[in-house]
C-alpha cells in the first residue's frame, strides 16, 4: 500500500496538471464570452443546477455569473476522485467523469473549516 | 498431500478464510464507495480502481494493524503477566524469560533445536525475540500504512465536501486518524482480556485455547 501511494506520485502531478487546465479551460472560455466551452468544462450536476437556478440555458447563465478572470494556477492537488485547483483569485473543486476532469465548483472562496462558498457549484 | 493438508489445516483454512473475506470486503466497500460517488454527483468507479484506492487501503490497514498489535502486545505481556487460572498465562512462578535451561538455548540446546537457539550473542538475542518483534513491526507497518492511506482517502472526502486537503502531520492530529486507531483497539483489547479471564472458568473440550474439561478453575498454566 505504501509502495503503491509512493509511486502513484509520478501519475498524480499529472492528473493535477490534467485538472488545472481543465479549471484554466472554463475560466478562460468565461473570460471570452464562450459559454458553450466553458459548459462543456462543468460537472453534469453544476451544470443542471446552474440551470435550474438561473432559468436559462447553461451558455447563457455561467456568463452572468460573477467568477473571476482566469489567473495563475499556485497549486493542483489531487486525492482520488477530487482535484483541488488553486489560482490567483479563485479555488475551484473537479471530480473525474469519463470524459475526464470536470468543474464541480468554481468561484470559491475559503470559509476557514467550514465548506468554501462558492459562486457555481452543484446541488 | 492428504497429509500435509491435515497437518498444516489450521493455517490453510484461516489463509484461505482471510481471502474470501478480503474478497468480500472489497466487493462490499466497491458498492459502499460508489454509493458515496452517486451522492456526490460523480460516476462509480470499478472494482479494481477501487482496490487501489486509498479509501479501501486505509480500511484494511487500520484493521490489521489492531490485530497485529493485539498479538504483539499479547506475546511480549504474557512474558511477565499472569493471570491466575488461565490456560493463556504462564504457571505463577514462571513470570520472566525463564532460565537457558528452560528455554533450551545455548548448552541446553537440544539436537534438533535451532542453529540460532544453539549460538550465543546477538544471534540467539534477536532469534529469542524475534516473533514479537516482526509482529511488531508490521503492526508499525500496518499502522503506517494507514495514515498514508488514511490521509489519502480523508482528503479525498474533504475535497467532495469543498474544503482544504490536510497534510500527513495535521491528519495524524486530527480525529479521523484517532477515531478509526483507537475503535480497532478497543475491541481487540477486549477480546484478549476475554481469552485470558474466560477460560478460567469455561471450557471448549480438545481445543488448546482451553483447559481440559475436568480441570479446577485456579489451575494455572495448563493447555487442553
Amino acid at each position: 500500500m505504501v509502495l503503491l501511494a509512493l509511486t502513484g506520485c509520478a501519475s498524480v502531478s499529472d492528473r493535477g496538471d490534467a485538472a488545472a487546465a481543465v479549471a484554466l479551460r472554463m475560466l478562460t472560455a468565461v473570460q471570452n464570452d464562450d459559454g458553450a466551452g466553458a459548459c462543456a468544462a462543468l460537472a453534469p450536476d453544476t451544470l443542471a443546477e446552474l440551470e435550474e437556478s438561473a432559468g436559462q440555458p447553461c451558455a447563457e447563465a455561467i456568463l452572468d455569473e460573477d467568477l473571476p478572470q482566469p489567473g495563475e494556477v499556485s497549486e493542483s492537488q489531487v486525492y482520488g476522485q477530487w482535484a483541488q485547483v488553486r489560482l490567483t483569485g479563485d479555488t475551484v473543486f473537479l471530480g473525474v467523469f469519463p470524459g475526464g476532469w470536470r468543474v464541480v465548483a468554481a468561484g470559491c472562496t475559503p470559509r476557514g473549516e467550514r465548506p468554501y462558498d462558492c459562486e457555481l457549484q452543484g446541488s | 498431500m492428504k497429509r500435509f493438508l491435515r497437518e498444516n489445516s489450521l493455517g490453510l483454512v484461516f489463509g484461505l478464510l482471510f481471502l474470501i473475506v478480503l474478497c468480500g470486503q472489497a466487493v462490499a466497500g466497491h458498492a459502499d464507495f460508489n454509493q458515496q460517488q452517486l451522492t456526490e454527483g460523480l460516476p462509480p468507479v470499478s472494482l479494481g480502481r477501487y482496490v487501489t484506492s486509498a479509501s479501501f487501503g486505509t480500511d484494511v490497514a487500520e484493521n490489521w494493524q489492531s490485530e497485529y498489535l493485539q498479538f504483539s502486545l499479547y506475546i511480549f505481556l504474557t512474558v511477565w503477566l499472569l493471570q491466575k487460572g488461565s490456560p493463556e498465562s504462564k504457571s505463577l512462578d514462571e513470570a520472566g524469560l525463564e532460565s537457558d535451561k528452560e528455554q533450551k538455548v545455548g548448552r541446553y540446546a537440544e539436537e534438533n533445536s535451532p542453529k540460532w537457539a544453539r549460538v550465543g550473542g546477538f544471534r540467539r538475542a534477536l532469534f529469542s525475540t524475534s516473533l514479537g518483534l516482526v509482529m511488531g513491526a508490521i503492526f508499525l507497518g500496518s499502522w503506517l500504512t494507514q495514515s498514508i492511506a488514511g490521509v489519502a482517502a480523508f482528503n479525498e472526502e474533504q475535497l467532495g465536501n469543498l474544503q482544504d486537503p490536510v497534510s500527513w502531520g495535521e491528519y495524524l492530529l486530527r480525529p479521523d486518524f484517532w477515531n478509526r486507531t483507537l475503535q480497532n483497539w478497543q475491541s481487540e483489547l477486549l477480546a484478549v482480556a476475554s481469552m485470558a479471564i474466560l477460560p478460567i472458568f469455561l471450557r471448549q473440550r480438545g481445543s488448546p485455547q482451553s483447559k481440559p474439561v475436568g480441570t479446577p478453575h485456579d489451575a494455572t498454566g495448563v493447555e487442553g
